[in-house]
């Protein structure tokens, strides 16, 4: 055991020293924002310059509120958003006013135009037309605004009273309140669930990657140069094993610890993400049993290649499956009890990252968290002792990387 | 003492060595002597315990050696490499850690090795930064740091130039005096035949010869004569005690038949040619390898 944490130590604080390990220290809570924060800042950032919208409306009820209505949207700087220009012509058939607006917009002369008509069935038919559809705000603000006017006409027809109207019109916004198992509430909307997920999901994928990555490359350097040789005459493959994932564990906790620190320096509030876990030790204990399964997997691979570049395939394609919850996010949040999401709970490599979204949106019975944990438990031991017996004679072969057949040998073999 | 038993360690399809026997005493040098791909390494990975023979056992002082004896063996593997990016102190320290011996301790063994080998100089200094020699001084340290009582020595020569050659040459010698059991595998005949009590030549995962290395070279020697003379020495041509013969233009070499004994074969030449000088020539250990890789 002492020579098992002599080279967790090593392992500790070679790698703290390193370049790389700042670099990821550093860079990895970086990305991970930008991955989840940046798409949702730029879609929402707008067309920063006024715009001329064209309105053919050929119900003629509308054109005069449509355009009081759009002339209240203001740019940051109070310039108005909409410059309406009215297209509709009297005597004019549809199809030459709508021929020359399409000039217009290929011109370049508006942005686009709103098309108003009644069809057959006494019902309006509501278009906008534009070379490009891509900004949705804008689709949405008339929308809305369209939408709002034509309920303020129909009731003032009816003779409701207008400020009853406007009362109603306003949406009364729904909040969420969630209750744990101890009756306890919090105000964590689905949103911050489904970040607070997708962020932890991608922590567990970023640091199984990069300590995997560390792992193998720091083994293939050991076999090129035969240190590996040293190492062996000197201690138990078994303490090996146990001191390198000893010490890579140490590394991602204290990374981990790092960017939480990084996390409350940089956004105190933005630690919500905690909050929203009903229970965080769980939350822990699965991120760092998966964590330990998936380095255990690592040394047992990596002690079979000779190369970087085996390495580096080899550790890509096993770190995908540790993002793959991601694909089953949006149904494991949804529908936490589905069958499907309950398989992937008990597929060992996949139990990590569904069980972190599942403990996030919905009560889990004590049975199943004892359950998952037992087989998670159950395949890091049977994964050491695979990857232990790999590694053994492993590490002390070179060259081509054995077949599955001459795995099997391996495997086999007696110590 | 050191044992080594009948050692067999086969591969699904080959076998490695085969029936390996021999024994090492504390205070000698034992030279483990064949080509590439004899069975030196894996003969060297038994003993070391990182890899089980498949049969035969390896017993030191009488007990099988296994894992607990991992703190009593050194070893430098014929291909070197430390880690590049770590400090040289540190990864003597690490290296003698994993053979039970205290930073502290560790510390204070490395000064005092660093000076024995002239790299003081080395060390703070990254693995990277120093020269091919003073990467090899570093691992032969990290390979004795801890004392250890059988220390074995794959190609500990090379990459040395002929100054640190020897210093190298000398601090084996010492390790020896003090009581090691040593093991010396290398190509370097001459530095073997200069430092090596007994050798064990292997082939093919076979012995081919072992013993102390006089009788090596006795048993295989006796029958090579150079004579130096004055004369006419075509008679020797017709001479049926002789199985090989080479005359140049002062002196001839010549190989008997086994049965023949050199001093009855110096008598009757004697009177048929003016001797100048007669001796008996130990063949190189190179020649011997030379030859008993070749049959």
């Amino acid at each position: 055991m002492n020579k098992a944490l002599a080279i967790a130590k090593w392992e500790f604080m070679e790698k703290i020293k390193s370049k790389a390990i700042i670099i990821s220290f550093f860079l990895t809570p970086l990305i991970i924002l930008g991955f989840s924060i940046l798409p949702s800042v730029f879609a929402e950032k707008d067309e920063a310059t006024t715009q001329a919208i064209g309105i053919i409306d050929n119900t003629q009820n509308y054109f005069q509120s449509l355009n009081d209505k759009l002339s209240d949207y203001k740019l940051e700087d109070k310039q108005p958003r909409y410059v309406v220009v009215n297209l509709f012509r009297q005597n004019e058939p549809i199809d030459s006013l709508k021929a020359e607006a399409n000039r217009n917009v290929v011109k370049k002369k508006i942005e686009g135009y709103i098309l108003l008509s009644e069809n057959d069935k006494n019902g309006i038919v509501f278009e906008y037309r534009s070379l490009s559809l891509a900004n949705f705000n804008d689709y949405k603000r008339f929308e809305d605004s369209f939408n709002k006017i034509r309920r303020v006409q129909e009731f003032k027809k009816a003779n409701i009273d207008t400020a009853l109207v406007s009362h109603l019109l306003n949406n009364v916004e729904m909040n969420t309140v969630k209750i744990d198992e101890k009756g306890k509430e919090s105000s964590a909307d689905f949103m911050s669930q489904y970040f607070s997920s997708f962020i932890f999901i991608m922590i567990l994928f970023m640091v199984i990657m990069i300590s995997g990555q560390m792992l193998v490359r720091s083994l293939v350097e050991e076999k090129s140069n035969r240190l590996i040789e040293i190492i062996v005459s000197s201690c138990k493959p078994d303490a090996i094993l146990q001191g390198k994932i000893l010490g890579l564990s140490g590394l991602t906790l204290s990374q981990i610890v790092v960017w939480v620190l990084i996390g409350i320096a940089f956004a105190g509030q933005g630690m919500v993400m905690f909050a929203s876990f009903q229970n965080v030790f769980l939350l822990f204990v699965y991120f760092l049993l998966g964590f330990v399964l998936y380095t255990a997997i690592f040394v047992g691979v990596g002690s079979i290649v000779t190369t970087e570049q085996e390495a580096q395939q080899i550790t890509s394609y096993l770190s995908m499956i540790t993002i793959s919850p991601l694909v089953i996010m949006i149904p494991a949040m949804q529908n936490p009890d589905s069958l499907l999401i309950r398989v992937f709970s008990y597929i060992p490599l996949t139990t990590p990252g569904v069980m972190i979204l599942r403990l996030n949106s919905a009560p889990i019975s004590t049975l199943e968290i004892l359950a998952t944990l037992g087989i998670l438990l159950l395949s890091i031991y049977l994964v050491i002792k695979i990857s232990s017996k790999v590694f053994r004679i492993g590490i002390l072969s070179y060259g081509k990387m054995p077949d599955l057949k001459q795995l099997f040998v391996w495997l086999r073999e007696k110590e | 003492m050191l044992v080594v038993q009948n050692l067999r360690k086969e591969y699904t399809n080959t076998v490695a060595i085969d029936d390996i026997t021999f024994t090492l005493q504390p205070g000698k040098i034992f030279g483990l002597i064949g080509p590439n791909g004899a069975g030196k390494t894996t003969t060297i990975r038994i003993i070391l315990n990182i890899i089980k023979p498949t049969s035969g056992v390896v017993l030191f002082d009488g007990k099988p050696m296994d894992r607990s004896c991992q703190n009593i063996t050194g070893y430098l593997p014929e291909e070197r490499g430390l880690y590049k990016k770590s400090r040289t102190i540190d990864v003597i320290v690490y290296l003698a850690s994993l053979k039970n011996i205290s930073s502290h301790k560790a510390l204070q063994l490395a000064n005092d090795w660093l000076a024995k080998l002239d790299i003081l100089e080395a060390k703070n200094k990254k693995i990277e930064e120093l020269s091919k020699g003073n990467q090899q001084k570093i691992q032969f340290i990290t390979s004795v740091i801890h004392d250890p009582k059988i220390l074995i020595l794959d190609e500990p020569f090379t990459g040395f130039d002929p100054i640190n050659q020897q210093l190298i040459k000398e601090t084996i010698l010492s390790l020896a005096n003090a009581g090691k059991i040593i093991v010396l595998s290398t190509h370097q005949m001459d530095l073997a035949e200069k430092l090596c009590n007994d050798i064990f030549l292997i082939n093919n995962g076979k012995e081919v010869c072992s013993g102390k290395l006089s009788e090596i070279k006795r048993q295989y020697g006796t029958q090579s004569i150079k004579i130096e003379y004055q004369g006419d020495a075509t008679f020797l041509n017709q001479n049926k005690d002789i199985a090989h013969l080479d005359i140049y233009q002062n002196y001839a070499e010549v190989q008997l038949h086994d049965a023949v004994n050199p001093s009855l074969f110096l008598r009757s030449i004697v009177d048929k040619i003016e001797i100048k000088n007669f001796s008996v020539i130990e063949p190189t250990l190179n020649k011997i390898f030379i030859d008993a890789v070749k049959h």
